[in-house]
């Protein structure tokens, strides 16, 4: 029933999904390579982080409707409103992301970012240091390091919050939300009355990735000849 | 909501929110509690946080106090001690490094072959797993020696020697220069000392850089400096404590001037027109004379001898 093609209908498009399962495979790599001192893996793999998340944001400006930050970041008041009406078994639907998910969206990027900013700058005391690393003093580097350090438990925060939310959403529910951000189709029946989803075009989006990944090839290549 | 009938069919099969966050709570709860487990060191730590295990201490006075702290301390503990703990591990104390660090123990008491400090620092620089890493000084060959000497000898926190282990290299402390106490003590002197040193450039200079006393060197002015100059540097005499006046022109007549030196201690006169030095040995604080080559008698010599002077030259000798 789900799989019939009349019944579905497009509301992520090809960027945000290729964005959201890029992430997790690059908090992946990321914890690993640091874990396991691959560090040169480590910088290739925040780079990118890096890049993707200057595109998402730049996405969230001029991307598709349920990319924008206008469509899912919602005042306080209705994002309360929204969990309490979850709580007493509401059925509301959203085609992107809820009022509570949006907010989740937004400290998830900012958190990445902070993470991303502050490996820039790290050092691992023995034999590797950001690209940036060398701008600022050894004790700041140490401090950002440790900062760095500290900000990852927050991402394990909050992808444990991720998770157990979409858990909600799939085993009380019934509201699979893995699979939509997989095919990028939602079933008509979880879905608003009136959808007005507004799609951007591909090369733009393209063409906005390869700017966030000029900008992190740069900062690269600026970390290299300050060696 | 249009979408009532759609999500009908499947409300059996769902958990109730209880439900759904009692599994969540149980298994965080399972998740924390694992990777607390799987901590290498938990079971140490725990039992020592509870006081039923002693920490281990080293004796101050043990071969691993001495010989191999130090060199934990000023090698490894930058990194591994109070600022930083890469992997967890601490060599600043004896009972962070039995402890190990995340991956485990990196010691093994008297199985040098199988501990990973005695693994990591035997690596050649070039690999990665190296310790001190790359672009740090590795550890000397007696240094590595000592390590894998007291691994061999059961990691012991009480035994004082062991056979075989290289002597420990002297460590020479230089004391701190009090600039100021120096200051004062040249002070009086000081504008006199610049005077003379300005009319007998390179003769005129202080012992040390903690002291106020001078030595002067007349030697490079040979027959240039003679009983007159040693008389303009009077005012000097007290602060003198080394005088090398070979080969200079000065004669006996110069000879009262430097017995009244309260601090002169080397005097050399080799090479000089003196030839009665009776007299000289009222030099309270004369150490060493030099008359080789001069007209000074081997009898001259005995009641120098006869003070704990050393001569050198004179009489018949050299």
């Amino acid at each position: 029933m789900d799989r019939e093609p009349e019944t579905r209908v497009r509301v992520w498009d090809i960027p945000i999904r290729l964005f959201h399962w890029s992430i997790v495979v690059l908090l992946c790599v990321s914890w690993f390579s640091a874990e396991q001192g691959y560090m040169r893996a480590h910088l290739v793999s925040g780079l990118t982080l890096l890049a993707l998340l200057l595109f998402r944001i730049a996405w969230g400006l001029v991307g598709s409707t349920t990319a924008r930050f206008s469509n899912f970041l919602h005042p306080p008041r209705r994002v309360v409103g929204y969990l309490k009406g979850l709580a007493g078994g509401d059925k509301i639907f959203h085609a992107g992301h809820n009022p509570a998910g949006g907010w989740m969206v937004l400290a998830l990027i900012a958190v990445l970012l902070a993470q991303v900013a502050t490996g820039l700058f790290a050092n691992d005391g023995v034999r590797f240091h950001g690209p940036l690393a060398l701008l600022v003093s050894e004790d700041a580097s140490t401090r950002l390091t440790d900062i760095h350090g500290l900000i990852f438990n927050f991402i394990l925060l909050l992808v444990w919050c991720h998770i157990v939310a979409v858990g909600f959403y799939l085993l009380v529910k019934g509201d699979n939300l893995v699979w939509p951000m997989i095919t990028g189709k939602k079933h008509r029946a979880r879905l608003p009355a009136e959808l007005n989803i507004v799609f951007t075009r591909l090369y733009i989006a393209l063409l906005l990735l390869a700017v966030s990944a000029g900008i992190a090839a740069w900062i690269m290549i600026q970390g290299d000849s300050i060696l | 909501m249009s979408g009532g009938d759609g999500i009908s069919g499947r409300q059996s099969g769902r958990l109730s929110a209880a439900a759904y966050f009692g599994c969540v709570a149980l298994l965080t709860l399972a998740g924390v509690g694992l990777s607390i487990l799987a901590q290498p060191a938990l079971g140490h730590d725990m039992l020592q946080l509870m006081g039923l295990e002693r920490v281990p201490q080293a004796d101050s006075a043990s071969f691993y106090a001495k010989r191999v702290t130090p060199l934990l301390e000023t090698r490894c503990a930058a990194c591994h001690g109070e600022k930083r703990q890469k992997s967890d591990l601490r060599l600043d104390s004896f009972a962070g490094l039995l402890r190990g660090g995340k991956h485990g123990a990196v010691i093994r008491p008297g199985d040098t072959k199988n501990s990973e400090l005695s693994l990591r620092i035997s690596l050649p620089s070039s690999d990665d797993r190296a310790m001190p890493p790359s672009g740090k000084p590795p550890l000397t060959e007696d240094e590595k020696t000592v390590i894998r000497l007291w691994i061999a000898h059961g990691a012991s926190g009480v035994l004082r020697d062991i056979a075989g282990a290289p002597k420990p290299v002297a460590e020479v402390k230089l004391p701190e220069l009090d600039t100021a106490r120096v200051e004062k003590q040249r002070a009086p002197l000081a504008a006199m000392v610049r005077r003379l040193q300005g009319r007998f450039p390179g003769v005129i200079a202080y012992e040390a850089r903690d002291t106020a006393d001078l030595e002067i060197n007349a030697s490079l002015r040979a027959t240039d400096f003679g009983d007159a100059d040693l008389q303009a540097l009077a005012p000097l005499a007290a602060r003198i404590v080394r005088a090398d006046l070979s080969g200079t022109a000065v004669t006996d007549a110069s000879l009262p001037v430097l017995a009244a030196m309260p601090k002169l201690k080397n005097l050399r006169l080799s090479g000089t027109k003196v030839g009665d030095i009776r007299g000289l040995e009222a030099a309270p604080a004369l150490k060493s004379l030099s008359v080789v080559n001069t007209k000074v008698s081997g009898s001259a010599l005995a009641a120098f001898k006869a003070k704990g002077i050393t001569v050198y030259g004179g009489g018949d000798g050299p």
